[in-house]
């Protein structure tokens, strides 16, 4: 669970950093992240403005492919295809709010919804006391989805992301929690 | 003849005097602790220009590995973004007895760590991290380093204070 939350966290937080074509006035836009582990008593907090994460991000790659699979579940267990997923997108983001994944395992449920105008990613352990729950703008995933074949465009992603203002993750488990945002704050 | 000596030696001390302010020196303040020795030095930044160009070249060269050397135009970008960014506090790591917080403020990133009884706290001018960041193949000009100090005038760049109450200041006038 945790690695796989750090991981969520970790491609959210590189999801989070955009180019600066936002309608709202990037200069001002901070990406904000903070992880507090109270069994030591620990807080990290990192403010970031968009531009500087923005140039961070040239060394991002354009498009990523990971065997053209997207992994749910164990790995290997429920793989779907990008182009699977885009057409699957394609079809479901025309019937508005539905959970259209739900991966239900011994030690973890995974739900994939559309609520509104956002995608929620929803991982939660049975026991209740850890949880990622990662929100993202159906713009983004849209662009995202705008590569081709088995590809995710992630620039273009990024670039749809840095219009959020908001949670983008919440991740907590037994021993932390993590928070990623955006906001016009420092 | 008196005159002309007279003159010449009030005129050549001011003249260096004043190059070397024009220039910027570099004080480093040492102090030990429970009232020991203090010790000075105070270096002319053209001074210590001059010298850092008899440098050898294979000693300005930083051996970054590949991976690190491939980031050196994404690091350069990123402090040039934040250059021009707002002021605010980037970083703020909080832990028992240690506390970490970097700062930008205008051109100047501030870092501050308090480590119990320790305290180290550094200003590093944004333009200064630029001009010594190594440039491709990990080569840098330590007389451009060294002439970078000039962005850091009237700065204490470092200042670390020990836990017996020994502290040493770097400060550029």
């Amino acid at each position: 669970m945790r690695v796989r939350t750090l991981g969520l966290a970790g491609v959210a937080a590189l999801m989070v950093a955009a180019p600066v074509r936002s309608e709202a006035p990037a200069s001002r836009a901070w990406v904000h992240v903070r992880v507090e582990e109270p069994s030591r008593q620990s807080k990290v907090s990192v403010n970031l403005p968009v531009s500087v994460v923005e140039a961070a991000l040239q060394a991002a790659p354009e498009k990523i492919m990971s065997n053209g699979q997207i992994h749910f579940g164990r790995r290997g267990r429920h793989d779907v295809s990008v182009s699977d997923l885009r057409k699957a997108w394609n079809e479901v983001k025309a019937t508005g709010d539905a959970e259209f994944v739900t991966v239900e395992e011994e030690d973890e449920t995974v739900r994939v919804s559309r609520a509104g105008n956002l995608m929620l990613i929803h991982v939660d352990k049975p026991s209740g006391n850890e949880s990622v729950r990662v929100e993202v703008p159906i713009e983004v995933v849209d662009a995202l989805f705008s590569g081709q074949g088995e590809e995710l465009n992630l620039r273009a992603g990024f670039a749809e992301l840095q219009k959020r203002r908001g949670d983008i993750v919440r991740v907590k488990d037994g021993h932390s929690t993590v928070r990623i945002w955006i906001d016009e704050g420092k | 003849m008196l005159k002309m000596i007279l003159i010449g030696a009030v005129a050549v001390p001011a003249i260096a005097a004043g190059s070397v302010a024009a220039t910027g020196v570099v004080v480093v303040d040492v102090k030990e602790a429970r009232g020991g020795q203090r010790i000075v030095v105070p270096v002319p930044l053209a001074l210590a220009q001059v010298a850092a160009a008899f440098v050898p070249l294979d000693k300005t060269r930083v051996r970054l590995p590949r991976e690190a050397e491939q980031y050196m135009p994404v690091a350069r970008q990123v402090l040039e973004a934040l250059a021009v960014a707002e002021d605010g506090e980037l970083v703020r790591v909080e832990e028992p007895g240690q506390k970490v917080s970097i700062r930008k403020e205008g051109g100047v990133l501030r870092i501050n760590v308090d480590d119990g009884d320790e305290h180290v706290k550094v200003q590093v001018p944004i333009s200064l991290a630029l001009s010594v960041l190594p440039e491709a193949g990990g080569h840098f000009s330590a007389s451009d380093a060294v002439w970078a100090l000039q962005h850091a005038r009237l700065t204490e760049v470092v200042n670390v204070q020990g836990r017996n109450g020994e502290q040493v200041t770097v400060t550029v006038y």
